[in-house]
């Protein structure tokens, strides 16, 4: 469809058909003011905020975000009719809004806050008793809401169920008395539940993690990657006075589209933990680098087989190549095993992009259950389906959260036999025309499924229906450590020595090691006697992750390593040179050089845009 | 059932009510024996579904629930043509207040319903309609059960009505209790089976209705006389009323009257006819002080203006409107700003909460009218007022709803401010004994 | 209390009659009310596993619609208009009566014996015999302080005929005190006295 022009207030624009007027405003600096619109949501014209005056149109003033250009039209948003309306309609909100600022966290990052100042009345007229609820209602342990702050633009609600597919918020009672609740005031179970908290334009769903922790101008953040899963959604880090304060989304339409799941967004504490190691220690007692560099290297050198080595899921890029580079050396015939891998071999030729599923037209998903998996895919494939039309195919043996969907065709295979489903699809009338792209999601059935047999026959389908698939491996780094050749798969039993590269492995440490070298962050059961070299969190390391799909991504860390602290990197570096390895890498631009990666230079960060989610 | 108030029996404008009184005109046959169903074999085995719309059209007929839209070009916003299922979706919410009319049709004669219903079905070209009743119709929903029963024994319901090939069926749904379900699209939003709250309009029910589909929805008296246009023609139908608003309507007359009861009349015919004539006026001593026109959200009339005409367009004249019919009289023993106060509360109560300015606006009208009555008033409360009724007008709102809420205080206020001034200026109310809300 | 077998059974056969299926929630709630009387958190949550909905949709429902009641109504429930027709009619004559013939104070009350409770309502569309309500699914016109003792006499002692809406489902509880909500409290407004409006000689 052919671009459309008009204007607005004065400036002539062109742009794409289908753009709604309130997004068509932004492109050239304009601000219309929105509650209930969000980008990503489906438009409702319900808080009647964004009123401006329209022509051709009737002699009233319209909603911005409900009406999509039309070629010659002209808005004019500062008419006396328009600005009015707006007024009007932010004394509304504020009719029942408690003199809450000083104590509500969203201060200082509030739409309601900033539109009263830019598009409201300079005084107030309303007199006389507000509406009052009980407050703060936990709707989680994560997440407290409060009533008598609640605009009612209902972005919560339309995303739980529009993105998120779930009905546990919900509105009750009708009109004045509306509330949000969660079903029968049970807590909220989803694990998508907090991004009701950057979709809230007021203080009436916030974190509870954070807390009263800070004013949004006291923090400082960076733009970086979620590092709890191999999805690497984009994130927004916030410290203060040292500490990691708090995680938001950073939007990146390429991977999350702005959604982040609940892990991401609150399992970050540990990064505040004030029983966090910052010392090296050698069986209990505080030593210096040096000497505990040594006693790790005296204690792994030249065991062989007899050496385990565990490697954490997050390990970055830069980490497992100087450990491919011992691990040939001086570590040679060591047992290596990576948590939380999965058992999908290394890929050998390009997979899907996760932002190639908005165009599948039927996608498949085999072995996993993604919202547990790979919990931001699961929303890209649920916004495939219900607002691009796409098919969805379902084999896997228990119920999942697709199947709220009444289109979803779901094959419950019998463990162990989903290569065997994969095979017969080929003949199924979805497939026969499809109409576009095909999707073929694998993951390993936590094991209960012959993984090369299921990668050969979702291969074998996708050549026969013109599709791509996308292997579904669940670690942070899976990738990168596959790549590097360090994502291990072997059992730890029986090695006398371990050294542990983040937390202890997962089956716990072997009962037959006697010496045990750690690098992590939180002292364990143990430690005192082990050599304990302190760690760098995601907060505060450089590096990179290769996420699923096979994007490379940079760590940007809001917290600066303070002494004593090092970096991973470096610690390897120094550990080599006591191996007898010689890894002379001055900084971490020539580890990444040396490996092929290359960050790309920051963007300066665009003028804020002052609607939507919180943003800094 | 209870005696038949209102309109009943052969007379020249009774087009709906000619045999209203009938024994037993609720049952199939004794409809047919009266000329019942004559119209849909016409118009399915007579005329090309064009010829209906065009029929429709000719006739002037605009919809009777409200909004006064015209019917016949309704209908042809219906691509027939279109592949897919359409639905023809029937009003049958009546919650406005002083409205009876549909279910004095539906109780009396609920077969004129139906076969209207099926005439509007063939002519959109839907197979399906749903009529949406209110929740409290439990003798209507009763009747229009066992009509659509017999009509579907009879074979006028089911896969070949009258041996055309064009399957029609009539399906019922049954509302719980919400007036703002009277309101099209949040009418459609119940029929889904979520809370009703109105859509954001584009895109219209006529291309994306009840369940994503084109949809055709009409008040129940608006499709109640689509057969007798059909039998006597659009031409002739147009002859009744006046030239922009043609035909007859029922209006339900209630309130501080010797006659309350549902009449049907010539449109264009004056309320002084209507009120004082046919529903007998107000009580012996008492004087009309005060009329809504068209249900609670049509701005109210003065006595001094009981010579209006009842067509849409004096009545648009005068910043008022047709509504619904529902013609609602007070007498000068009551007091305006407690009747205003009461519907506020109707309003917020009603008000589905979705829009702000109706959500908060009608709720702190309701409580600037507690101070006012409670002797707490001030020039203060009477600003808000209109600040609040201003608020809530000229595009504001969502939905109609809010914009009712505004007009009956702006209206009221206009008409009547000196009463408003003894209560919030002068703290005291100048009219006789009124009933104390609870 | 849960629902019954052939209730059940009932509810979830209705999804295949609509188009969609999740316009089954409104007569399943229906069907789940008329059973039991009213509504609890437990009943929402086995019509909504019956629909295959998250609870928190049917609760959503349920809450905004005025015909469902989530707490106890008693065996008959006096559904008084006082709308603006009625109103002008003597309706709330009629309210005060029957709140004291069957003695509560609110519409959040069942009377003692639990048989009766009542509710102002908006317009029920039957204006011409105003003053009117609803009683067991029948309208009751023109009503008058005698009218309403002849129905409540009449339930006291009841004639055994079968009538539309009356206790099916043996064993239903009766509550004969008030309850509190079972749902998160409604807003309140709080009476605040107001602050005394400044004169302008105050400067």
């Amino acid at each position: 469809m052919p671009d459309v022009n008009l204007t607005i207030d004065g400036h002539r624009i062109t742009v794409p058909a289908g753009t709604l007027v309130v997004e068509a405003a932004k492109t050239v600096g304009i601000e219309i003011p929105v509650f209930c619109y969000h980008h990503k949501l489906d438009p409702v014209g319900a808080c009647r905020l964004c009123l401006v005056e329209m022509s051709p149109g009737p002699p009233r003033p319209q909603t911005a975000c409900t009406t999509p250009v039309s070629e010659g039209m002209v808005v004019r948003t500062q008419t006396a009719m328009a600005v009015q309306g707006r007024a009007d309609i932010l004394e509304f909100e504020l009719a029942n809004h408690p003199l809450d600022c000083p104590v509500c966290d969203k201060g200082g990052e509030c739409p309601l806050q900033d539109f009263t100042f830019r598009h409201g009345y300079p005084t107030s007229r309303i007199d006389g008793p507000r509406l009052h609820f009980k407050k703060p209602i936990p709707l989680s342990d994560k997440i407290a809401l409060d009533r008598e702050r609640c605009v009612l633009c209902y972005r919560c609600t339309r995303y739980y169920d529009e993105i998120a597919w779930e009905q546990e918020l919900t509105t009750d009672e009708r009109g004045v008395q509306s509330f949000i609740a969660s079903q029968f005031d049970q807590p909220l179970k989803s694990i998508f539940s907090g991004n009701i908290i950057d979709l809230c334009p007021v203080g009436a769903l916030t974190s509870r993690v954070w807390r009263f922790e800070s004013r949004p101008w006291d923090m400082t953040h960076t733009e970086s990657v979620c590092s709890r899963c191999s999805v690497g959604c984009s994130v927004t880090l916030w410290q203060r006075r040292g500490q990691l304060v708090r995680v938001t989304s950073h939007e990146n339409d390429d991977i999350d589209e702005g959604w982040i799941c609940d892990r991401g967004r609150f399992d970050y504490t540990d990064v505040n933990d004030p029983s966090r190691l910052r010392t090296p220690s050698i069986n209990g007692s505080r030593s210096t680098w040096a000497d505990a560099i040594y006693a790790v290297a005296a204690g792994i050198r030249g065991k062989g087989a007899k050496l385990g080595v565990s490697l954490p899921q997050d390990i970055t890029n830069e980490e497992a190549f100087l450990f491919r580079k011992l691990l040939d050396g001086p570590l040679k015939g060591a047992k290596v095993k990576m948590h939380g891998r999965t058992a999908i071999p290394a890929p050998k030729d390009e997979l899907m992009k996760i932002k190639e599923i908005d165009d599948a037209r039927v996608i498949i998903v085999v072995a996993s259950d993604l919202e547990d998996d790979v919990p931001i895919v699961d929303l890209r494939v649920k916004k495939a389906v219900s607002k691009r039309g796409a098919k969805l195919i379902v084999v896997y043996p228990d119920g999942v959260d697709f199947d709220r969907h009444p289109g979803t065709l779901h094959i419950r295979n019998a463990p162990g036999k989903a290569a065997e489903e994969v095979r017969k699809l080929a003949s199924h009338e979805w497939l026969k025309n499809p109409g576009g792209p095909v999707g073929i999601l694998f993951g390993d059935g936590h094991g209960s499924e012959d993984i090369a047999d299921l990668a050969a026959a979702c291969g074998e389908l996708a050549e026969k229906v013109g599709g791509q698939r996308m292997a579904l491996y669940r670690a942070t780094n899976e990738r990168g450590a596959l790549a590097s050749g360090v994502a291990g798969w072997d059992k730890l039993d029986g090695v006398e020595a371990l050294f542990s590269w983040g937390p202890p492995p997962t089956a716990g440490v072997p009962k037959s090691a006697k010496f045990v070298a750690a690098w992590d962050h939180l002292p364990r059961d143990g430690y005192d006697k082990a050599v304990v070299l302190p760690a760098t969190t995601f907060a505060e390391r450089q590096g990179s992750y290769t996420n699923l799909e096979g994007t490379v991504q940079f760590l940007r860390p809001p917290i600066h390593v303070a002494p004593p602290l090092k970096e991973g990197w470096e610690v390897l570096c120094e550990l080599g040179a006591a191996l007898g390895v010689a890894l002379d890498y001055e900084g971490i631009l020539p580890i990444q050089r040396a490996i092929g990666i290359q960050p790309p230079a920051p963007e300066l960060a665009p003028e804020p845009v002052l609607v939507g989610p919180a943003r800094p | 059932m209870a005696e038949l108030r209102g309109s009943f029996g052969d007379q020249p404008h009774h087009i709906l009510t000619s045999e209203f009184g009938t024994t037993d005109l609720h049952k199939l046959s004794v409809y047919e024996s009266k000329g019942g169903y004559t119209a849909l074999r016409k118009a399915l085995l007579d005329m090309a579904p064009a010829d209906i719309t065009n029929e429709v059209k000719t006739s002037g007929l605009r919809g009777r629930g409200g909004a006064g839209f015209a019917t016949g070009t309704k209908w042809s916003f219906i691509n027939r043509d279109a592949p897919g299922p359409k639905y023809v979706v029937v009003n049958a919410d009546e919650s406005e207040p002083g409205t009876a009319k549909d279910r004095y049709i539906m109780e009396n004669c609920p077969h004129m319903v139906v076969e209207g219903i099926l005439i509007a079905a063939y002519a959109v070209g839907a197979n399906q309609a749903w009529v949406y009743i209110r929740g409290e119709y439990d003798e209507p929903h009763r009747m229009l059960t066992e009509a659509i029963a017999e009509a579907r024994a009879k074979g006028y319901i089911g896969p070949r009505p009258f041996g055309k090939d064009f399957p029609l069926d009539i399906r019922l749904y049954r509302g719980h209790g919400a007036y703002i379900c009277g309101e099209e699209t949040a009418l459609l939003e119940s029929l889904e089976g979520k809370r009703a709250q109105p859509r954001s309009r584009p895109p219209f029910p006529a291309v994306k209705g009840a369940w994503g589909r084109p949809t055709l929805l009409n008040n129940v008296e608006t499709l109640a006389t689509v057969p007798a246009i059909i039998n006597m023609g659009g031409a002739e139908y147009a002859k009744l009323g006046t030239a922009k608003n043609p035909g007859t309507r029922l209006l339900t007359v209630s309130g501080n009257v010797r006659k309350p009861g549902v009449y049907e009349v010539e449109i264009g015919k004056t309320f002084r006819h209507v009120i004082m004539e046919l529903a007998g006026g107000p009580p012996e001593g008492r004087k009309v002080k005060v009329f809504w026109p068209g249900g609670s959200s049509a701005p109210v009339l003065p006595e001094s203006m009981l010579d209006m005409t009842t067509d849409a367009e004096a009545l648009a004249a005068a910043k008022s409107m047709g509504g619904s019919g529902g013609v609602i009289v007070m007498d000068d023993s009551h007091c305006i700003v407690k009747a205003a106060h009461r519907l506020l509360q109707f309003y917020a109560h009603e008000s589905c909460g979705k829009c702000t300015p109706c959500r908060i606006g009608q709720d702190w009208a309701v409580r600037t009218y507690e101070r006012i009555l409670a002797g707490e008033g001030s020039q203060v409360e009477l600003d808000t007022l209109q600040r609040v009724s201003d608020g809530l007008q000229n595009g504001r709102c969502l939905c109609g709803l809010g914009d009712s809420g505004g007009w009956v205080i702006d209206s009221t206020l206009r008409h009547f401010r000196e009463e408003y001034e003894d209560h919030a200026l002068r703290h005291t109310c100048n009219v006789g004994k009124v009933a104390v809300s609870a | 209390m849960k629902l019954s077998t052939h209730v059940l059974e009932e509810i979830k056969e209705l999804p295949a009659k609509y188009p969609q299926p999740r316009s089954a929630v409104m007569p399943a709630l229906d069907l789940a009310q008329e059973e039991l009387g009213y509504l609890t958190p437990e009943t929402m949550t086995e019509v909504a596993e019956a629909l295959h909905l998250d609870p928190g949709y049917v609760e959503g429902v349920a809450t905004f619609y005025t015909l469902f009641h989530l707490e106890p109504i008693g065996k008959h429930r006096f559904y008084v208009c006082t709308n603006l027709s009625c109103m002008i009619r003597g309706a709330y004559e009629i309210v005060d009566h029957v709140k004291r013939q069957i003695g509560v104070e609110r519409s959040d009350q069942v009377s003692a014996d639990g048989l009766f409770s009542f509710e102002e309502v908006e317009c029920l569309g039957a204006c011409e015999y105003a003053p009117m309500m609803r009683l067991d699914h029948r309208y009751h016109y023109d009503l008058t302080a005698e009218k309403i003792d002849q129905l409540i006499a009449e339930r006291r002692a009841p004639v055994p005929s079968p009538r539309r809406g009356e206790g099916q489902g043996e064993g239903l509880k009766r509550s004969p005190t008030p309850l509190t909500p079972t749902l998160s409290p409604k807003g309140e407004r709080e009476k605040k006295p107001r602050a005394p409006r400044k004169k302008k000689s105050d400067g």
